[in-house]
């Protein structure tokens, strides 16, 4: 196998006496859409926060393409090519649908405040291209009717599908989505998978999803790590992981304790 | 009704209300203005009094190069003091930053008012005068304020100030796009202090004197108000609350020390009456919507 684009080594993290996230493993290969699913309070976004840099781990590594980057700024893990997106969805909500691209554009072209004072030929040029850039996405994303939309204004799903937006003009070689479709009706559930799966192929990403809809994932990842109190309690392709008997448990509860949780 | 002199003094008061706003419009309250604004016209009250090769007169007066270059001068240091002081406090948020901006205040106040060669409490006075009346003050205070505001407008179409406007929304959001909240939030500190460094140094010499009482705690009080009552959303909302809350105690002189409490009752009852400020975004796009109609 080639060396994975990301590879969390033995992480965890502690809130006082509490172990949220208990000395996880796994790796991302190029190209893959790898879930993280687990009942509730299972440590997901923790892990989340601990990948993307907004939470500093109390133990293990991170490794991008080799080389650890435990506990770097979020802004640093971004220009690496880790782009996220957040459960409560974080946008710039006083600006417009396409101004929350171009503050993600800033970097694709560069271009110095000095040449942006001067209004010189190459500020000119390169923020036509963030234009088109930030344009070619909110068409990709059914977003471009609303360009000029606050974000603060607009419906549920279009915010998700903003917040992609936002994270992919990073050009990020991994994709972060902490629970896409949560908050979606079932045909925008429907729809993402098939967007996901378009995103990948023209994006070239590898994607890392939190997802409470365990259809979805089954359908889309092509591997699944299962956490469960902090612990990584199982690993491997959706069928491996579907009949793996603690991961049953987790989610039915073993036999005094039935029901307990539902997916 | 307005004077020369009050012109002078509203346009000075536009500039340190943008002075505040800048960081502001990165989501940073810093009440540092009076500081950078006491930095620039201490450094141009003791240049042009002291140091001969400025050109002043024994009639007192001074080359129109020499207060260009204060205004540089003044502008560089207070620049360079941000940077230095920028990269401490702005780790602070919200009222803790505002808290420290105001210990800065006040310990350069309290060095000014004690350094050896500052003038003590009388200060410096018969600072050089390029000008011969007031009127002369109007053309480069309305020149300074119209390229601080050409900056601002252009900022809001370039990285930086798209930069400051997403840290002003949400500050984990932008990092986790990649941007580096730390140099965006110190460059609008810079550009603050740049701002109200030239403006110290031209008020230095529009006032004939120039004091440690010049940059007090009042003043960072005042020039909030500014912003508070202009708005924050476009710089121009700093612009009118400075020209207007300038004007207003001066066209009130006969009622004293009541404009202090004016000032007060305006923090008071700005965000009460108009929570946006005077100058808001709805305004603006009325206002430009207007425009285009009359043009047709």
């Amino acid at each position: 196998m080639s060396k994975p684009l990301l590879e969390v080594r033995e992480l965890s993290r502690r809130f006082g006496g509490l172990l949220a996230v208990d000395r996880v493993s796994f790796a991302v290969q190029p190209g893959e859409i790898f879930g993280l699913i687990g009942p509730n309070g299972a440590g997901k976004t923790t892990l989340f926060n601990l990948i993307s840099g907004t939470t500093a781990p109390s133990g293990g590594a991170v490794l991008w393409q080799g080389t650890p980057i435990t506990g770097q700024a979020p802004d640093r893990l971004n220009r690496l090519g880790l782009a996220r997106t957040f459960q409560n969805l974080r946008l710039f909500e006083g600006l417009s649908v396409l101004e929350n691209l171009l503050v993600a554009l800033q970097r694709h072209p560069r271009s110095s405040a000095l040449d942006g004072l001067l209004g010189t030929a190459r500020h000119r040029r390169a923020e036509r291209q963030r234009l088109d850039t930030a344009w070619q996405l909110l068409q990709e994303l059914g977003l471009a009717a609303l360009a000029e939309r606050r974000a603060g204004t607009l419906a549920y799903g279009d915010r998700r599908r903003l917040e992609m937006a936002r994270a992919l003009a990073t050009r990020p070689q991994l994709l972060l989505l902490d629970e896409p479709a949560a908050g979606l009706n079932p045909a925008e559930k429907d729809q993402l998978g098939e967007l996901i799966s378009a995103l990948r192929q023209r994006h070239q990403l590898s994607v890392l999803i939190i997802e409470h809809h365990v259809p979805l994932l089954m359908r889309l990842c092509d591997r699944l790590a299962v956490l469960d109190f902090g612990v990584r309690i199982a690993l491997g392709s959706p069928e491996q992981v579907r009949r793996d008997p603690k991961v049953i448990e987790a989610y039915l509860g073993s036999g005094s304790n039935a029901g307990g949780r539902a997916p | 009704m307005i004077d020369n002199g009050l012109l002078v003094q509203m346009l000075i008061g536009a500039l340190l209300g943008l002075s505040v706003y800048l960081p502001l419009a990165a989501g940073q309250l810093s009440l540092a203005t009076p500081a950078f604004y006491a930095v620039g016209g201490t450094l141009a009250a003791l240049l042009s009094t002291r140091w001969s090769a400025l050109g002043a007169t024994a009639a007192g007066t001074l080359p129109l190069g020499s207060l260009v270059l204060e205004l540089l001068l003044g502008g560089l240091l207070a620049g360079l003091l941000a940077l230095l002081v920028g990269r401490l406090v702005l780790r602070l948020q919200g009222i803790y930053l505002a808290i420290a901006t105001i210990a800065l205040v006040e310990i350069l106040r309290v060095a000014i008012l004690n350094l050896p060669f500052t003038g003590g409490a009388v200060g410096i006075f018969g600072i050089p005068q390029p000008f011969a009346t007031a009127a002369g003050y109007v053309l480069p205070a309305l020149a300074l304020l119209a390229l601080a505001g050409w900056w601002c407008q252009r900022l809001e179409g370039m990285p930086l100030g798209r930069a400051m406007a997403a840290i002003r929304d949400d500050e984990l959001a932008a990092r986790c796009m990649g941007i580096d909240t730390t140099n965006v939030k110190l460059s609008a500190f810079v550009l603050s202090a740049v701002l109200a460094g030239s403006t110290g140094a031209l008020a230095a010499h529009f006032l004939n004197t120039w004091n440690a009482r010049q940059g007090s705690f009042d003043v960072s009080i005042t020039t909030l108000a500014f912003v508070v009552l202009g708005g924050s959303r476009s710089w121009l909302g700093p612009v009118v609350g400075g020209l207007l809350l300038t004007a207003l105690p001066e066209l009130l002189r006969p009622v004293g020390d009541v404009r202090l409490v004016l000032f007060g009752l305006v923090i008071l009852l700005g965000p009460v009456l108009a929570p946006q400020g005077l100058i808001t975004p709805a305004l603006l796009a009325r206002l430009g919507r207007w425009g285009e109609e009359k043009e047709r």
